[in-house]
């Protein structure tokens, strides 16, 4: 199974969620898909073992080849080429690499060359566990295709992970959970946790996978996540009271399950509910 | 004159810049709010705006597939770069989440049945609040060109702040380092890195503070739940001052705190001294 760990509202513990999964459950490969700012390998003390680089195809344009004529200019959507007096068209950092203009170019004088975005990094964890983390490269604008090449990569693995997914309700965190087989949704009940929960239940149930929520922090405020739960007909998995005892040691790097048993048996029963859920 | 731009960030989520927002905007009592967190928009919970006007944003288009001229070629699933096309039944069907609307497409269809069509990714507010003129939005869940989405609520919040002439315009932006992050605050006078005393805050607004040299906006700190690790919170300070990292001040961890945003009110009165402070230095910076 692969399961992913998305929040909507960032900092309510996805990535506290996702190690402490991996304390709990057997052989879990670790999967890191919040490639801008990725912390799991903090909290399961990791060490890098190997790189591979991300690259997006963008235009070269061969100043000699080139007529000028402005097709690849007036065709892309992104306003990634541009193209002032008598210079060839000059490439931008609003590139998305989908080829268009070296499609449309009647002179052949467009060719596509890698460009790096980031990278997925192979590490090895304290525990002797193998965690997959990306990484976009920093001042890059796109995560999508990062993330993308990352689920790619794991999916074609062996056994059971777990996908510790970017924040917010945009296409970022889609990404992460779109080739999963199920959604752990981690929330707090703050007026915010609520809202973005809300948000976070919106762009999962149209993917059609089982979805659960975790509440972190359940006795820190009292915003009716269970109405919402039951509105979008995804059960309460557990429910988590704050420690400050766990809250000091996530900041030192420790992730709650090596902390507080109860994390460790909740997780362990949310796991064996999804796996429950899929062979139905 | 052109009015000042203070945008909120903080690499890592949740370390509290919607909470911090709404202290700073009551601190200066007027300025015209803009929450670019428009995936997980929470600033108007707090400051509760009056809606005066929404709009239908509209993002880049997207490709739609007429069924009735597809004929299961799949020219089109190859071509795509994104991911966005699949074969469902002998038709191509386009998952316009990840549909970027680069037009490759339709340009290699034989039998054109695709098109670009304008997609409605979420809507646009303006709002009045007690502490200002307010811009707003909702991305449609899942919904993508959030950036574009920013960018339009900066601009509109700079054309009502020069309208009634309100100096002072205050960002609230999304987390991460990315598109939408970028958007917020680039051409920003001042962004303010809320972080908190954690190995992962710490990692996060190290690379955000890469980001934000590269585009050359000045850049302070706030040390947002300073006591929950106080070694940490040195050490934070300690790599803030070898770096020439300016840090404006620190937040306790206060149960008080949490109460009153649950009780969606801005925490004026638990945090009057802290943000005093805060206050005192941002006006000598600025």
């Amino acid at each position: 199974m692969t399961l992913a760990v998305a929040s909507g509202k960032g900092g309510t513990g996805k990535s506290s969620v996702s190690a402490s999964l991996v304390l709990a459950i057997q052989n879990l490969l670790a999967v890191d898909a919040d490639v801008e700012e990725p912390n799991l390998g903090l909290l399961l003390g990791a060490v890098p073992l190997e790189s591979t680089l991300i690259t997006l195809p963008v235009p070269a344009v061969y100043g000699d080849c080139c007529t000028r004529c402005g097709k690849c200019v007036s065709g892309c959507m992104f306003g990634a080429l541009t193209m002032f007096g008598e210079a060839p068209p000059q490439v931008n950092d609003l590139c998305h690499g989908c080829g268009l203009c070296s499609m449309v170019c009647p002179e052949k004088a467009i060719t596509e060359v890698d460009k790096p975005i980031g990278e997925i990094r192979h590490c090895r964890t304290s525990r002797e566990g193998d965690l997959y983390e990306g990484r976009l490269r920093v001042g890059m604008p796109n995560p999508v295709p990062v993330i993308e090449d990352l689920v790619k990569t794991i999916l074609d693995m062996d056994g059971s992970k777990v996908i510790d997914c970017a924040p917010g309700n945009a296409c970022p965190m889609v990404a992460g959970v779109r080739h999963a087989d199920a959604v752990l949704l981690v929330t707090e009940p703050t007026p915010f946790g609520a809202a973005d929960l809300e948000l976070a239940l919106q762009a999962v149930v149209d993917l059609k996978k089982p979805v659960g929520v975790l509440v972190n922090r359940s006795d820190l405020a009292a915003a009716d996540i269970k109405g919402l739960a039951a509105k979008y007909d995804a059960p309460i998995l557990a429910e988590f009271p704050f420690s400050r005892t766990v809250a000091e040691a996530y900041a030192e790097g420790t992730p709650p399950a090596a902390m507080d048993t109860r994390w460790k048996s909740g997780l362990r029963e949310i796991w064996e509910y999804f796996e429950r859920k899929l062979d139905q | 004159m052109k009015p000042r731009e203070i945008v909120v960030i903080s690499g890592k989520g949740g370390t509290g810049k919607t909470t911090f927002t709404s202290l700073l905007a009551a601190s200066f009592g007027e300025a015209v709010i803009c929450d670019a967190d428009v995936d997980a928009p929470d600033l108007e919970i707090l400051l509760k705006p009056r809606r005066i006007n929404e709009q239908p944003f509209w993002g880049m288009q997207t490709a739609e597939v007429d069924p009735a001229l597809c004929t299961g070629c799949g020219t089109c699933v190859a071509a795509c770069r994104f991911d966005a096309i699949a074969m469902v039944d002998g038709k191509a069907e386009v998952d316009t989440s990840f549909c970027e609307g680069c037009d490759v497409c339709r340009r290699v269809c034989p039998e054109k049945a695709i098109s670009l069509v304008d997609t409605r990714q979420g809507t646009s507010y303006e709002g009045l609040t007690n502490l200002g003129p307010m811009w707003h939005a909702r991305l449609n869940p899942g919904g993508e060109n959030s950036g574009k989405l920013v960018q339009f609520l900066r601009e509109s919040a700079l054309h009502t702040a020069r309208e009634r002439d309100i100096p002072l315009i205050l960002t609230d932006g999304p987390p991460g380092i990315a598109c939408p992050a970028i958007s917020a605050m680039t051409g920003a006078d001042l962004a303010i890195a809320v972080t908190e005393p954690s190995g992962a805050a710490f990692h996060d607004v190290e690379r955000l503070s890469q980001v934000t040299a590269r585009f050359g906006i000045p850049t302070a700190f706030v040390v947002n739940k300073a006591d929950l690790a106080p070694k940490l919170a040195e050490k934070l300070k300690q790599e803030a001052r070898t770096r020439n990292w300016k840090i404006l001040g620190e937040i306790p961890f206060n149960r008080a705190v949490v109460d009153a945003v649950a009780e969606a009110r801005i925490p004026v009165q638990e945090l009057q001294e802290e943000i005093q402070l805060i206050r005192k230095r941002l006006d000598n910076l600025l």
